[in-house]
């Protein structure tokens, strides 16, 4: 991480740069291989392209990953470790009972429905970045597709989409399909179609009638990524239906965007009576809000 | 299973400061790929990162987690690229559908030698890293303390949960639960394994959070370190000396020198 920063108490202003330059990143990035693909792809070489997925990609997860983690509270900073555990130990258990779906992501969804989009990228990173120091260094340029799962898991949180049961299913479709177009580009660029054995066969198969390299790469996400993720949503609504309401409205961010909608009424109903909750948040457990600067120490206003 | 790669052994390139070896790992592995030579790549392997890991004594384990590891994928990779690269015009041989090509097998072994270059650079600072001494010394650069402090107990914590997971595992297998199967009946037994891991989980947080708020994690005031790690002058001068030389390949790369 060549990028240092100074340690000072959290600086909102510049917190919300580093994730907004993160974004644009690795937005630009991603448009950058998808539509400047063809010319230099005709060559049969594309260094560049591999050049600017691996820096755009780093660089846009490292400032996303620096940004967001002043801005969380303690009870999200103590959540996080426990949720990148669950990820790889879930991961593992499904490669060896032997289903064919990789289950690498409940942690982290879990994270970001619960306490936020930023919890969930930082999350989502973070499990990458273990996952590469302990079981394989593959796993690393792939982070960006996590902070991407993370962020939207926040999002559908946000949204309403686990409010009613049926209705995370279809979030996990649409994460598990934005997360194929954001990793193809890495499969391709950077490691041309060969991530594994059966993914390999398929982008094969797909290269055989014709496809192009991204093409393939991004066909054989989208039959295996949004399937994954819908089950992986799936999994985790349950668990998160199956919880107290006392347990899931203890997170300021299920208080505050009503994530479960009314049974979270209980301990903090609206964003109006946000104000009173240095009183509440210390009986739930010290914490801020998402969005809060401070970082853990609430101050009572009024 | 150990949960790290490190070897704690007594070598010259265990002894380097942490961030030295991050910053080298991560400049080659971006020289590599603003280069876009493969015999660059596969020069930096053979003469930098080979001979790294077995004066650290680490090449034995370097070469066994190669195998298991990067094997697969240029396997993968050299068939793949090998027999279906449509961009190809040089055929060398033709099997139905599948055609090797010169460009293929090229193409094949510039990614080769590049994901090559990352997955064993990676390795070798792993194999001769503490990952908690890395931390320390990344904070001591600057890098937020809560940062360390997600990636050190998230190390700590994974055995104790795949310990857990066996035992979760071991017991619904008790009570009757079906590993055995079609797919689809596997994945009916993620549930009952998943749960219990995920409710114990929660447990786990309470008491964490609220011996960390004891013990002033969230404090503004600047955290000391009880480890101090050497950072000799020599050492500074060279990690920006790699960070100069990754970021002139960086940029001779955008204008189009190594084409």
């Amino acid at each position: 991480m060549s990028t240092s920063h100074t340690p000072v108490e959290a600086n909102k202003v510049r917190n919300r740069v580093l994730i907004a330059i993160g974004a644009v990143v690795i937005i630009a990035t991603y448009l950058y291989l998808v539509l400047g693909q063809p010319s230099e792809f005709a060559e049969g070489d594309f260094g560049q392209a591999s050049l600017i997925a691996i820096i755009g990609y780093l660089l846009g997860s490292v400032l996303i990953a620096v940004g967001t983690i002043h801005r969380l509270p303690t009870t999200t900073i103590a959540l996080v470790p426990v949720a990148i555990a669950v990820n790889i130990v879930v991961g593992q258990l499904s490669a060896s009972i032997g289903l064919p779906i990789y289950l690498d992501s409940i942690g982290t969804i879990l994270v970001g429905v619960l306490a936020g989009p930023a919890a969930g990228a930082l999350t989502g990173a973070l499990t990458n970045v273990i996952w590469g120091m302990t079981i394989s260094p593959i796993a690393l340029p792939f982070a960006v597709t996590a902070v991407v799962i993370g962020v939207m898991a926040g999002y559908a949180g946000r949204l309403g989409m686990f409010r009613r049961f049926y209705l995370a299913p279809i979030a996990g479709l649409i994460t598990g399909i934005v997360a194929a177009l954001v990793s193809s580009p890495i499969a391709a660029f950077i490691f041309g179609g060969a991530t594994g054995g059966g993914n390999g066969a398929i982008v094969a198969a797909f290269r055989a009638v014709g496809n192009s390299l991204l093409a393939s790469t991004t066909f054989q996400g989208l039959l295996s990524d949004p399937l994954d993720k819908v089950i992986t949503f799936t999994i985790v609504v349950i668990i998160l239906f199956a919880l107290p309401s006392r347990f899931r409205s203890r997170f300021p961010f299920v208080r505050e965007y009503n994530v479960f909608g009314k049974q979270s009424e209980l301990a903090a109903p609206t964003r109006a009576t946000r104000t009173g909750e240095a009183g509440d948040a210390a009986a739930a457990s010290t914490s801020g809000d998402d969005s809060a600067s401070t970082d853990g120490t609430p101050t009572p206003k009024g | 299973m150990t949960t790290t790669l490190y070897e704690d052994r007594e070598s010259a390139i265990h002894r380097l400061n942490p961030v030295t070896k991050l910053v080298a790992m991560l400049s080659i592995i971006i020289i590599v790929f603003a280069v876009q030579i493969w015999w660059v790549a596969l020069g930096i392997v053979v003469f930098i990162v080979v001979p790294a890991a077995v004066v650290s004594g680490t090449g034995g384990r370097l070469l066994s987690l190669s195998l298991k590891l990067l094997l697969p994928i240029l396997i993968v990779l050299v068939l793949l690229q090998g027999l279906f690269f449509p961009e190809g015009t040089t055929v060398l041989a033709e099997f139905g559908p599948a055609r090797v090509t010169v460009e293929g097998l090229m193409f094949a072994l510039g990614i080769g030698s590049r994901i090559a270059a990352l997955v064993l650079c990676s390795l070798v600072l792993l194999l001769t890293t503490n990952p908690a001494l890395l931390m320390t010394s990344l904070t001591e650069k600057g890098m937020s303390p809560k940062m360390s402090y997600v990636i050190s107990s998230t190390l700590q914590i994974i055995p104790a949960f795949q310990t857990r997971a066996q035992s979760i595992l071991l017991a619904q297998q008790a009570r009757g639960l079906r590993l055995k199967g079609n797919p689809l009946r596997r994945a009916g037994a993620i549930l009952p394994l998943v749960s219990p891991l995920v409710l114990g989980m929660f447990t786990d947080v309470e008491e964490r959070s609220t011996a960390m708020e004891a013990r002033g994690f969230s404090s503004p005031a600047t955290h000391t370190s009880f480890v101090v790690v050497p950072d000799p002058v020599g050492q500074k001068i060279a990690r920006w000396l790699l960070i100069a030389v990754a970021v002139a390949s960086v940029v001779l790369s955008l204008l189009g020198v190594f084409k």
